[in-house]
């Protein structure tokens, strides 16, 4: 089935934007390989931990911390083991490097800032911390990271082909909008694992919140975010689709998002 | 026993926070024996009153396609007998007896004209369950499970996804693009039903003992009953909601 008017959009995507948009905005960074991330709760991590994240994420790591009170989106309730953001399949538990990475990158269009204020080894230090909150770390393993294939370079054909995914095979436009405005049909009255309102991500700001890389954005879509409905996609696309799926999503973003950079 | 342990407390703990968890958790411990000449119960599980009223759960108002706009039955009541159907019945606090059986062949839940079908399924710990998608259009799979890794999938028309349910858990299972759900219902041991559309169960096979029979429906609530086994002997039990 197909929406109507879908293919009365304006204006043809071309592999411009889409490239201003990768090279514009901030990428997630990749690795945290030079830093040892330790396996147990240190002092040095439940200090940190108190001064700089309980405020929000609560003294028990529930979310609930004293200024969490009127937030949306809420400060993470790490209770559950649920991360959003993820190299991991869908309902897996987050590697060490992924929390790592979230904590340094932080999450666009939320209080949650880019903790580079803080050393290296001090954003290492509360890992265990944070897991320490979720007893789930005790009986379940992370599962594998999923494969990512050799990045494609965007060109107008994969665009094409990202854009019959998003519209006609997987219709994410169901949730997302057939503008990628987060405003699809099904986009209103969703609600995330703990019961708090949550809209489908606008993709038009650019502002993606795991990360503006391409291999960023094919892993939220292939992991899903665990505790919000956004689901994983792993089952139903080739590596190739992902890219293609990937060029798309990303020649969403405005180009004048782009030029204000 | 650690182990076992931990998970109990992690389960008390956490249940606690969603939606119907805790209500269904089964005892872990739980000792195979042979039961020869055990006894059974069958029974009727009926709603008298205004809940019998049919409530609807209405979707629609989308612009989305017909087979979308769908109307599913959170209470099934039989209009001849008042008999509830899907309701999940269980003996709460049995620590021995029958074996379990996997199913080899999995039990499937299907998503057709935007409902879950069936909307309740019981079953084995360490069973597979089939989700599938019978609908020309994009449905999700999602659960919160706690215990169970939790899961949320984009599906297809004709996907088809496998997936283990290994603990002992009263897992939701929605579509959070139609706002439906489904239940699935994991037991440790065997002696546990779900009504059919008369409102019947049958639980067989029951060392002699004094049991607590236990009946769940997700909009009715809970009830509690004990029930004396005797070997070969067959009680007959009736759950009655207001
Ligand atoms: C001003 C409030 C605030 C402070 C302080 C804060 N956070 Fe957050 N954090 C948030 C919010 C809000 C989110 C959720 C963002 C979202 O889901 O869109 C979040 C999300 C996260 C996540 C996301 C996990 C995922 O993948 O889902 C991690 C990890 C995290 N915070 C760690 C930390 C750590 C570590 C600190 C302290 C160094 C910290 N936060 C301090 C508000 C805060
Ligand atoms: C059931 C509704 C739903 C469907 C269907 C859906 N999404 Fe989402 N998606 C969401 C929600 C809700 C979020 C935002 C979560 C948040 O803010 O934390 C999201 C977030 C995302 C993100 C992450 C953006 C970021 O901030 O990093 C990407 C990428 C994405 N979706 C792509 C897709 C693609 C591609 C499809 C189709 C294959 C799709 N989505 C289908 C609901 C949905």
């Amino acid at each position: 089935m197909k929406p109507k008017g879908l293919f009365y959009k304006a204006g043809f995507l071309s592999a411009a934007v889409f490239s201003c948009a990768v090279l514009s905005v901030g990428m997630r960074p990749t690795t945290a390989s030079a830093i040892e991330i330790p396996k147990e709760v240190t002092e040095e991590g439940k200090n940190v931990y108190k001064k700089y994240c309980s405020a929000c994420h609560g003294e028990e790591g529930a979310g609930d911390g004293p200024v969490s009170r009127s937030m949306i989106p809420k400060p993470r309730n790490f209770t559950r083991g649920a991360y959003k953001f993820r190299t991991t399949p869908s309902g897996s538990l987050p590697t060490d490097e992924d929390i790592y990475k979230t904590i340094s990158y932080g999450v666009p269009n939320s209080t949650m800032i880019p903790w580079d204020i803080l050393t290296e080894e001090q954003r290492a230090s509360v890992v265990p911390v944070l897991k320490s909150f979720s007893e789930a770390f005790e009986f379940r393993e992370p599962d594998a990271p999923v494969a990512i294939g050799l990045p494609l370079r965007p060109t107008e054909r994969t665009i094409l082909e990202g854009k019959k995914i998003y519209e006609e095979k997987l219709e994410c436009w169901k949730c997302h909008g057939v503008e990628g405005r987060g405003d699809g049909p099904s986009a209103g009255e969703q609600e995330d694992d703990f019961g708090f309102p949550i809209k489908p991500f606008d993709f038009t700001t650019g502002k993606f919140k795991g990360g503006n890389s391409p291999s960023d954005v094919y892993l939220r879509f292939t992991t899903g975010l665990n505790g919000t409905p956004m689901p994983s996609f792993a089952k139903e696309l080739s590596d190739e689709e992902r890219w293609y799926l990937t060029h798309y999503v990303m020649s969403l973003v405005q180009s004048e998002e782009c030029s204000k950079e | 026993m650690i182990r076992t342990v931990s998970l109990c407390i992690f389960v008390l703990f956490f249940c606690c926070d969603i939606l119907y968890s805790k209500e269904l958790v089964t005892e872990d411990a739980y000792t195979v024996i042979d039961v020869s000449d055990g006894g059974s119960i069958t029974g009727h599980v009926t709603c008298t009153g205004d809940a019998g009223a049919p409530s609807l759960d209405m979707y629609a108002g989308w612009e989305l396609s017909k087979p979308s706009q769908v109307v599913s039955e959170k209470i099934v009541i039989n209009r001849l007998n008042n008999g509830v159907r899907n309701a999940v019945v269980s003996l709460s606090n049995i620590e021995k007896g029958k074996k379990g059986v996997v199913p080899s062949v999995h039990p499937v839940i299907d998503q057709q004209m935007g409902i879950f079908l069936p909307r309740v399924t019981a079953i084995l710990a360490g069973t597979t369950i089939d989700l599938l998608n019978g609908d020309e259009e994009l449905h999700n799979v999602h659960t919160k499970s706690v215990r169970n890794q939790p899961f949320n999938f984009g599906m297809s028309y004709k996907q088809r996804i496998s997936k283990d349910f290994d603990y002992p858990e009263t897992v939701k299972l929605s579509c959070d693009i139609h706002k439906e759900y489904a239940w699935i219902v994991v037991f440790s041991n065997p002696y546990f039903d779900v009504t059919d559309r008369s409102g019947y169960f049958e639980i067989c096979d029951i060392p002699e003992g004094t049991y607590e029979l236990r009946v769940w429906h997700e909009e009715l609530g809970k009830q509690e009953k004990e029930v004396i086994i005797q070997a070969r002997k067959r009680e007959n039990i009736a759950f009655v909601y207001e």
